[in-house]
């Protein structure tokens, strides 16, 4: 799974994303320094690092939303950049909204006014997404009314319409109930064997640990970045969510 | 487009002096008041879902007042006071757009920014109509504030239907977009959305909509039509089909109700004054409906 970055990128369907040197300064502060590191092409790397870490802040650079320094290059395999799928953390709206689930995916995959229902073209492929996530009996169902697993769901639902080439996931798991995380793993392996990019920031270290192929830890710069086996060691962990990081002797000991 | 709403008129008028039409049909000016409550109720009620939807009341409200301002310098720079669509348009444009370029540049949340605006603009406004008060009628300015449909004339007709033709074909391909760019910004971006641009878009929508309506609702008053109707619909609906659709049609039974009302009783009462008094009739009975009807309870909001 966890296989070297050259036969990954052969035939992948994904794009390979570099970071180099990325740097981030809101006000006076400094949210991203000399961020380095390169997600390959068809694999599945998670993000990881404590809260304020600008792991969010790194994704929006990378979504085109956040003036940054350094260079951040993606190279999609064809000639035109591919569609990109991304999940939110949540959404803002108003829980009374009478909007449904089917309302709401025709909101966000067609142009058609979402109050006139489904689009011809768009119809058969939100059905099936919705499927996917389980979420096919539900579609009648208010936004408001779902509980925050299931709202997580149609938010990857609508990560899947259009079929994305790379797909970025803020916390997929942090509302999610089992049987969502199986439903979650389930779209993970599909992206994985249709060799779509999946940039992934989790906070369940467990779940990166058997899912990801490849991790980067993350405190306002790299702090780690390798196969999960070899980040996610109780040292490295401790020092990645520290408050005041071990910067100087992590970053000897990445020179050596 | 005039001699369309003449045509139109008389054909209107000779039916109710057959009787086929009820009596009041036969006078012109009522036709035109129904032809102005069919042509706003629709555009006010579909644009008030996605002002519901995107938590824009005050903004509307905002707009609405800034119209008053609006004809005052229409009429300090001489245009007709029955109808400154000059000074109208052009001054509430620039609040709407100036308001959102603020938004966007400050840190301010919009409400704040928006009652800056608010209070400026009536100041402004209170100051010029004063200063105008050796020239004008002052009883004039109770249509401004209140609406009044006796003055509805084709040519307020021909604005209102360019303006409500203008409104669909922006706001209809759009819809979605609007409503995503204020559920979630990133995402929106990533689909392509262009968000800036859409906040722009409805500012102008909400605007143009609003400006238009002035003369039949008035400017105190117009504000809440886009409102209240989507705001009963909430209420009641289970989707977003219920929700537009009960939003024009709670537009039109106001408008029309309203219009019709003081007219048949003959009571004294300004348009856009039954307008919103049918409007917030409908609304408490949703509310009640929702209250008491355990279907439309049961669904939390």
């Amino acid at each position: 799974m966890s296989g070297p970055v050259a036969a990954h990128s052969a035939g992948a369907l994904g794009p390979t994303l570099t970071f180099d040197r990325i740097g981030l300064t809101l006000g006076r502060t400094d949210i991203l320094s000399d961020v380095g590191f390169t997600v390959a092409a068809g694999s599945v790397h998670a993000l990881v690092g404590p809260n304020g870490g600008g792991k969010s802040s790194l994704v929006k650079t990378l979504l085109g939303q956040m003036p940054h320094r350094g260079k951040l290059s993606v190279v999609w395999p064809g000639e035109r950049p591919g569609i990109i799928g991304y999940i939110p953390q949540a959404l803002e709206f108003d829980r009374g909204l009478p909007m449904t689930v089917n309302d709401f995916m025709a909101a966000m995959c067609q142009r058609k006014p979402a109050f006139l229902g489904l689009s011809r073209a768009r119809a058969a492929e939100i059905t099936h997404a919705l499927e996917r996530v389980g979420m096919q009996d539900k579609r009648n169902r208010r936004m408001g009314a779902l509980s925050g697993g299931e709202r997580q769901r149609v938010l990857l639902a609508q990560g899947l319409v259009p079929s994305p080439a790379l797909v970025v996931l803020d916390e997929p798991m942090s509302a999610l109930d089992e049987a969502g995380v199986r439903v979650f793993e389930e779209l993970l392996d599909g992206w994985r064997a249709q060799r779509v990019t999946v940039l992934w920031i989790e906070h369940d270290l467990e779940a990166v640990g058997r899912l990801a192929d490849r991790v980067t830890g993350l405190n306002r710069q790299v702090l780690c970045d390798g196969p999960p086996a070899q980040v996610l060691t109780p040292d490295r962990l401790l020092a990645l969510f520290s408050t005041r990081p071990r910067v100087a002797s992590l970053t000897e000991e990445r020179a050596a | 487009m005039n001699a369309l709403f003449d045509n139109l008129r008389q054909l209107v008028q000779s039916a109710a002096e057959s009787g086929v039409l009820p009596g009041s049909l036969a006078y012109g000016f009522v036709v035109n008041a129904l032809l102005a409550g069919l042509i706003i109720g629709p555009v006010l009620g579909g644009l008030g879902t996605l002002v519901v939807v995107k938590r824009f009341a005050f903004f509307s409200e905002a707009v609405g007042h800034a119209a008053l301002t609006g004809v005052a310098i229409g009429i300090l720079l001489g245009e007709p006071y029955t109808g400154p669509y000059g000074s109208l348009f052009s001054y509430c444009l620039i609040f709407g757009i100036l308001l959102n370029f603020l938004s966007n540049r400050t840190r301010l949340t919009p409400d704040t920014l928006i009652g800056v605006f608010l209070s400026v603009s009536l100041a402004l406004g209170a100051s010029l109509l004063l200063v105008l008060s050796g020239r004008i009628n002052i009883h004039i300015l109770e249509n401004v504030l209140f609406g009044s449909v006796l003055t509805v004339n084709s040519n307020d007709l021909s604005v209102l239907t360019c303006v409500a033709l203008l409104a669909l074909a922006l706001a209809l391909p759009n819809y979605n977009r609007l409503m995503l760019a204020s559920f979630n910004p990133q995402l929106a971006a990533v689909r392509g959305v262009p968000v800036k641009a859409m906040d722009y878009l409805f500012v102008i929508l909400v605007t143009l909509v609003t400006v238009a309506s002035v003369k039949v609702i008035g400017a105190i008053l117009v504000g809440a039509l886009l409102v209240i109707p989507a705001a009963a619909a909430r209420m009641l609906a289970q989707s977003l089909k219920g929700f537009f659709a009960m939003s024009v049609l709670f537009a039109m039974i106001s408008t029309l109700a309203g219009i019709m009302l003081p007219i048949e009783l003959e009571l004294p009462v300004p348009s856009g004054a039954a307008i919103i008094l049918v409007a917030g009739i409908l609304f408490a009975i949703s509310a009640l409906a929702r209250s008491l009807v355990p279907g439309l309870k049961g669904n939390a909001a």
